[in-house]
């Protein structure tokens, strides 16, 4: 393997471990608060990208402007997903069957927003103008656009922007309160029925800048949420259900896996090589790298 | 002293003597009446090819009834055994690429064809069971559907041509291609029909079997069934692999119907309409899918005008069933006939009618019982 070889690798790590991360640090904020599998996370990115075209290209506005409305439309309809398709079903919260539920309900709410926005805005693939154009070349022959690098400096504030507002913040306090004992935080008088929609919001506005950068990156249609929402239950499948750290851990490793696999072995064959190893990993650790047993929790 | 002297003699052990004493019923919520109900229903079902001479309808119940099939294997693993396997349709596929490889590159008769997609069906089940037997709930679904991806990756890039990638299998001769088009779609219909008959029948009598007893133990409280013995893991795989035969079978019918099988036949799309049906319907109920894969093929069939539109109004039925009917419309049925029944006894023999079994039943509207 030549030294080009490890640049790339490792530069294709930090940028798809970053973009991974992204998103599935806002399934694991859902799965340690409110016990569901946000299937609806994809479809956050699909309209994250959209919106990004919208004010990119269609509206030529500023960048910024982008982000920010990427988040606050994300925000807003995570809440309402929540409200609609899980706060219904709250009170069957400790029913076995309730993750199996919610991750139907929001499996449907999926199902509805792709296919609202292929009516809406029909199957083309749009390209959405890169937030910062142009590159750099960093070693012989391996090009580093800008985008990437932007993509990878702000999911990489944007995790820790996470982490500090879980650690510092009153919400932030509450949220983790609640992932940790639900009934102790209800006596803390931590306000329940608020704290999880926002936790909602809260994870698909991050989904939702993560689509405006990967609309930047591919393209924005309306599946364009499918696959960033396997790559997300990958990594918070192998990281550990509900581990912030361990989703980190888990996003540049299997950044780290598939760049390997696409150096060594191309593209084609980079998805079945992660799989294989996934398999292996929960072979040998059924509950992810950081994950708790669920019997543990019971 | 009764519970040592077996140790010497290799003749029957208590527990042998234990499961011949109770015998369960196979069919225990089946009165004669809802015998010759449902008989007469089937027959009804039967009859409809021979007053029937629109093509594009039984076409469409024929690729019905076929998909019934598969969601009736789906509805044993998902609903009966509570496994979350979402690699099922990667299993029906893989029946269905087997039985038509046959039909293409042999000359055996295409039954038997059929008949071996079932068998790789149950050869990739159990082979799909192993890796997920120490994962629970949604690390099952992740794995096993991560599984039908790389099957379809597999396919799509196959470069050997045994597959045929993105646009499938070649026309293969199906069971019936000696018969003219519209005898040929009304042998299938009656064939996919027996197959629904038959499989909903065994799979009724295995539910209510100490199987059936023994995978819904599993299902419901894992822990507390392998304390009684019930092994979770070899009720697993046995779960697996009679889902997987039926599933295999329904690949079958449907490459042999089609005359093809492409990728298309195991994505996401077919995928979330088949979960849909089962959740409607009801999962782990006998009738459940019946009615749900019925019910949505008539609902898809008149949107068939508005492609578009179809999924979203199935993602909106999806939502609005799980939140307000949530064991499905078998399930509400069934609710509503105990209330009528309950109410008709009241009326017959005031008093003494509604007595024991009316009360042991759990009340109407209640929760779940594991609601703290």
């Amino acid at each position: 393997m030549a030294a080009t070889d490890l640049v790339g690798i490792a530069v294709t790590t930090i940028i798809l471990g970053s973009i991974y991360g992204l998103v599935a640090i806002g399934m694991t904020l859902i799965y340690g608060t409110l016990r569901i599998l946000d299937m609806s996370q994809g479809s956050m990115v699909m309209v994250g990208s959209f919106v990004g075209w919208g004010i990119l290209v269609v509206a030529g506005l500023n960048p910024v402007i982008a982000i920010a409305a990427a988040f606050a439309a994300t925000f807003v309809l995570g809440v309402l997903t929540q409200l609609v398709s899980v706060q219904p079903l709250m009170k069957r919260r400790n029913a076995i069957d309730f993750e199996m539920v919610t991750f139907i309900t929001t499996f449907a709410v999926a199902m509805i927003l792709t296919n609202v926005a292929l009516e809406l805005l029909g199957p083309q693939q749009r390209n959405v103008t890169p937030v910062i154009s142009g590159g750099v070349n960093i070693y012989h022959g391996v090009n580093l656009p800008y985008q990437s690098m932007a993509m990878a400096i702000v999911s990489i504030a944007l995790m820790a922007g996470l982490g500090i507002f879980l650690a510092r913040t009153r919400w932030g306090m509450a949220i983790r309160a609640v992932a940790q004992d639900l009934d102790a935080a209800r006596l803390m008088g931590v306000p329940v029925g608020k704290l999880y929609p926002l936790t909602m919001g809260l994870a698909s506005a991050l989904a939702g800048i993560a689509g405006v950068f990967l609309g930047g990156l591919y393209f924005a249609y309306p599946q364009a949420g499918d696959l960033p929402l396997l790559e997300a239950l990958i990594v918070v499948i192998f990281g550990g259900l509900g581990s912030l750290p361990g989703t980190v851990y888990a996003a540049y490793a299997i950044g780290l896996i598939q760049a390997t696999a696409e150096v060594l072995v191309g593209t084609t064959w980079s998805l079945p090589i992660l799989y294989g190893v996934i398999l292996l990993v929960l072979i040998i650790r059924p509950y992810g790298l950081l994950g708790k047993p669920s019997e543990a929790r019971l | 002293m009764s519970a040592l002297p077996n140790k010497a003699e290799p003749t029957p052990a208590p527990p042998a003597v234990m499961r011949s004493a109770v015998t369960l019923p196979a069919f225990p919520d089946m009165t004669p009446a809802r015998w010759t109900v449902t008989s007469a229903l089937v027959a009804l079902a039967a009859g409809i090819p021979l007053v029937m001479t629109n093509q594009y309808a039984l076409s469409v119940m024929v690729t019905t009834l076929i998909l019934l099939v598969l969601n009736i294997s789906w509805n044993f693993v998902l609903g009966v055994a509570g496994v979350w396997n979402f690699g099922q349709l990667a299993i029906y596929a893989l029946g269905g690429y087997g039985a038509g490889i046959i039909m293409l590159h042999t000359t055996v008769s295409p039954w038997l064809a059929v008949l071996a997609g079932g068998v790789v069906g149950t050869l990739a089940a159990v082979l799909l069971a192993f890796p997920t037997l120490r994962l629970y709930g949604i690390y099952t679904s992740l794995l096993t559907f991560a599984f039908a991806v790389v099957i379809q990756y597999v396919i799509v890039n196959d470069g050997s041509g045994l597959t045929g990638g993105t646009f499938g299998l070649p026309i293969v001769k199906g069971l019936y291609s000696s018969l003219s088009l519209a005898a040929s779609a009304r042998a299938y219909y009656w064939t996919a029909l027996a197959v629904v008959v038959a499989s909903t029948i065994v799979l009724a009598a295995v539910g209510h079997s100490r199987l059936g007893i023994a995978l819904r133990g599993v299902r419901d409280a894992p822990a507390y069934a392998a304390a009684r013995g019930v092994s979770p893991m070899r009720y697993r795989v046995i779960a697996f692999a009679v889902s997987g035969f039926l599933a295999g079978i329904a690949g079958g019918l449907y490459v042999s119907y089609n005359q093809s099988i492409s990728p298309s036949a195991m994505g996401l799309t077919p995928m979330s309409i088949d979960v849909t049906m089962l959740v409607i319907g009801g999962l782990g109920t006998a009738t459940g899918p019946i009615i749900g894969t019925i019910l949505l093929a008539i609902v898809q069939t008149s949107l068939v005008s508005h492609p578009g539109a179809e999924l979203t109004i199935l993602g909106i039925f999806l939502l609005v069933v799980v939140v307000f009917v949530p064991d499905g419309l078998a399930g509400l049925a069934a609710r509503y006939w105990r209330r009528i029944s309950a109410w008709a006894a009241e009326d017959d023999q005031s008093g003494e009618a509604a007595g024991p079994g009316e009360a042991a039943e759990i009340p109407e509207g209640s929760p779940d019982p594991n609601v703290a």
